[in-house]
């Protein structure tokens, strides 16, 4: 009856629905969208890691800086297995990934990129000259080599490489801007990071022209015998580039597994440090990342390490200070929603107040026949839930609509600014609040109305009749 | 089968702006099982209240009703409900139909609201409506019926929960002369075969005169014709 009825005021029905359907387009669209760059601002701040991701320095911590964000690390302290034990068994710690570093020397064969790749990107800056290639042979070691048209070839340099645990690296703050990570335990396989791209003359936007390309990684070995001159060695491997990233874990420019920089830390440590021309490394690990439970337990895990003797780092803070500015957008984007829907819920109770009176007849025969109260008011109450539903579904498929729209926008303004763009996922919380709440709340602005024909005394509704 | 009717010192006021209205004034009545009356008189005289109270549309205020040994003056909202759905069918003068259902959902109306099964309502809806000689008009909207026919929709539906007292509020009130005579004969006929009780406000005289019993109203009393 209540169907019979919408489909009768077809023009006033299809009116209510689109007043609830633009609320809820709007509700939809701002919640998605703010969540989505709430999503992308902390994944900024996390670099693409975990919020609650805390770095451990194999260095003395300072227990005055505890409640800062990134301190200044103390004089060296050695990282080792009881120690990263420790960590592991702390309460609400998560995981706790493990960082090497080694020293490397440094030699980019030609091509330095590929120039195919190179030419499908954005122009070189301005600031690289564009010159003709010139042979390596007759380059010395001040002078840049021009291999590929505007782009300088650096000479050997040293550079030091971050060994990871590449079956966990979706845990730690690295973000993938070309290619991907080397393949677990891969000796052959490197990721550079943006600092690379500047040596080389190159932007994020032409990351992609290095991913393919090749390059020598030497760990040194000073060898000092008894009446013997002193000899340097390395222990060079060929790896090929397959991905570029931003990495925030420690400080290096290349990131491979951790069989490759355990390899050339072991290597270098076998030899002397030369009177400290080589530096030899004594703590087994760099650094730790360690992911707390929360991000409400980061500060308490910072603490414990901290009394461990570690200095730690994490954007705690900024992170929690980021959050409240980014709730209170999501509050007043949500707020702005929720008015349009209390609006238009307003606009269904004017509706059914007006069909309650026009329909006092109808309600007076139905009563006539036996209709109890309950019985009336569950016609309009189903009528008001029906225009909830139906508008909260177009609404909402509007609303997922339009931020995609807006994301397409968004993505193709920042792939003009050379970073990365953002992933609108399907949030099904969003879209299934959403219509029901635009159903609840359409029953909410029903109720007064079916209540009011309910309650119309039967012979008053006869007489109508 | 059909139910007495008893009423005693039946009182009824409304309030109005003009202050308190009395509209029945110490009533008694009493109607046979299976009786068939017509209440007649005045504008005002408190015909259609007296419908209403019999019908349960409105609860005494002073005074008894009593219908087949049912004391309607204790019932509560649901219960009239209930008695209007098991007891009473009703017939308006203006039909009572609604305009957006049918002529057969109109008259399953009165079965959904009783937890009939819908095969069962549109069996029943169909056999009624044969029965008043609409088969053919089941797919009909009101609108597109004439008076008459629309007068024996109203009538199958009333028949749809097998009432045993039927309240007709001038059956005959809106149609022209053949029409009425249609109407009348099939509410007689009706009443002849379910054996329910029939009571006809109407001011037509000549049709109070066809009743067993005449009840004619004046200001909310009994009447001398």
């Amino acid at each position: 009856m209540a169907a019979t009825s919408i489909r009768r005021r077809f023009g006033r029905s299809v009116l209510t629905v689109a007043a609830v359907a633009l609320a809820a387009t709007l509700l939809t669209a701002l919640v998605t969208i703010a969540g989505t760059a709430r999503t992308k601002v902390l994944s900024e701040l996390s670099k693409g890691g975990p919020l609650s991701g805390i770095n451990v320095a194999a260095a003395e911590a300072d227990p005055t800086q505890v409640d800062t964000d990134d301190p200044r690390p103390g004089p060296p302290k050695d990282l080792d297995d009881r120690v990263r034990a420790k960590i592991t068994a702390m309460a609400d710690v998560k995981s706790v990934l493990p960082i090497v570093a080694a020293v490397v020397n440094v030699i980019v064969p030609e091509p330095p990129a590929n120039a195919e790749v190179l030419a499908r990107q954005p122009p070189l800056p301005d600031t690289v000259a564009t010159t003709t290639s010139t042979p390596q042979s007759t380059t010395n070691a001040t002078t840049p080599r021009q291999t590929v048209a505007g782009l300088k070839t650096p000479d050997p340099f040293p550079e030091t490489m971050v060994g990871i645990d590449l079956d966990r690296a979706s845990l730690m703050p690295i973000t993938i801007l070309s290619g991907r990570l080397p393949v677990p335990k891969s000796l052959t396989e490197v990721a550079v990071t943006q600092g690379y791209l500047t040596r080389m003359g190159l932007t994020k936007k032409q990351a992609a022209a290095v991913v393919g390309t090749e390059v020598q990684l030497g760990a040194p070995r000073a060898f000092t015998d008894t009446g013997q001159p002193r000899r340097f060695r390395s222990r060079w491997v060929r790896a090929t580039i397959v991905g570029v990233v931003a990495q925030e874990t420690a400080p290096g420019q290349f990131i491979v597994s951790l069989e490759q920089s355990r390899a050339a830390r072991n290597w270098t440590s076998a030899g002397s440090d030369a009177e400290g021309r080589v530096q030899i490394p004594t703590s087994p690990y760099s650094g730790l990342f360690v992911i707390a439970n929360d991000i409400e337990k980061v500060n308490q895990v910072r603490r414990d390490i901290t009394e461990l003797g570690y200095s730690t780092s994490a954007p705690e803070n900024l992170v929690a200070s980021v959050q409240r500015y980014l709730r209170v957008v999501e509050i007043v984007l949500g707020a702005i929603g929720a008015i349009a829907l209390v609006i238009a819920s307003m606009g269904i109770a004017n509706a059914l107040l007006a069909a309650v009176r026009e329909r006092r007849r109808e309600i007076g025969v139905l009563k006539a026949i036996g209709a109890r109260d309950r019985d009336v008011q569950r016609v309009f109450l189903f009528e008001a839930g029906v225009l909830g539903l139906v508008g909260g579904i177009v609404g909402t498929a509007l609303g997922y609509a339009t931020a995609l729209g807006v994301s397409a926008v968004v993505n193709g303004y920042l792939a003009a600014q050379g970073l990365k763009g953002v992933r609108l996922g399907l949030p099904l919380l969003v879209l299934f609040a959403a219509v029901c709440g635009s159903t609840l709340l359409a029953l909410g602005a029903g109720a007064l109305p079916a209540r009011r024909a309910a309650r119309m005394p039967a012979r008053e509704a006869m007489e109508a009749a | 089968m059909g139910v007495a009717i008893t009423l005693r010192g039946l009182s009824h006021t409304y309030r109005t702006a003009e202050g308190p209205l009395t509209v029945l004034g110490g009533l008694d009545l009493d109607v046979a099982d299976g009786g068939y009356a017509a209440i007649t008189g005045p504008s005002g005289a408190g015909k259609t209240t007296l419908l209403s109270l019999l019908g349960g549309l409105e609860q005494p205020q002073i005074g008894r009703i009593e219908i087949g040994g049912q004391d309607l003056n204790g019932l509560s909202g649901d219960d009239l409900a209930a008695y209007r759905r098991a007891t009473v069918g009703f017939i308006f003068q203006h039909f009572g139909l609604l305009e957006t259902l049918t002529a057969a959902q109109n008259v399953e109306l009165a079965g959904t609201l009783n937890g009939t099964s819908p095969a069962e309502r549109r069996a029943r809806a169909l056999e009624l409506l044969h029965a008043v000689g609409l088969a053919d008009r089941a797919k009909h909207r009101p609108s597109r019926l004439s008076g008459g026919e629309r007068q024996r929709v109203a009538i199958a539906r009333a028949l749809v929960n097998e009432p045993r007292l039927l309240l007709a509020d001038e059956p005959t009130g809106n149609l022209d002369d053949d029409a009425s005579v249609m109407v009348i004969e099939l509410l007689e006929k009706v009443r002849a075969d379910h054996g329910c009780t029939l009571v006809m406000v109407t001011h037509n005289r000549e049709l109070a005169t066809r009743a067993d019993q005449r009840i004619p109203l004046d200001r909310g009393e009994r009447a001398f014709e």
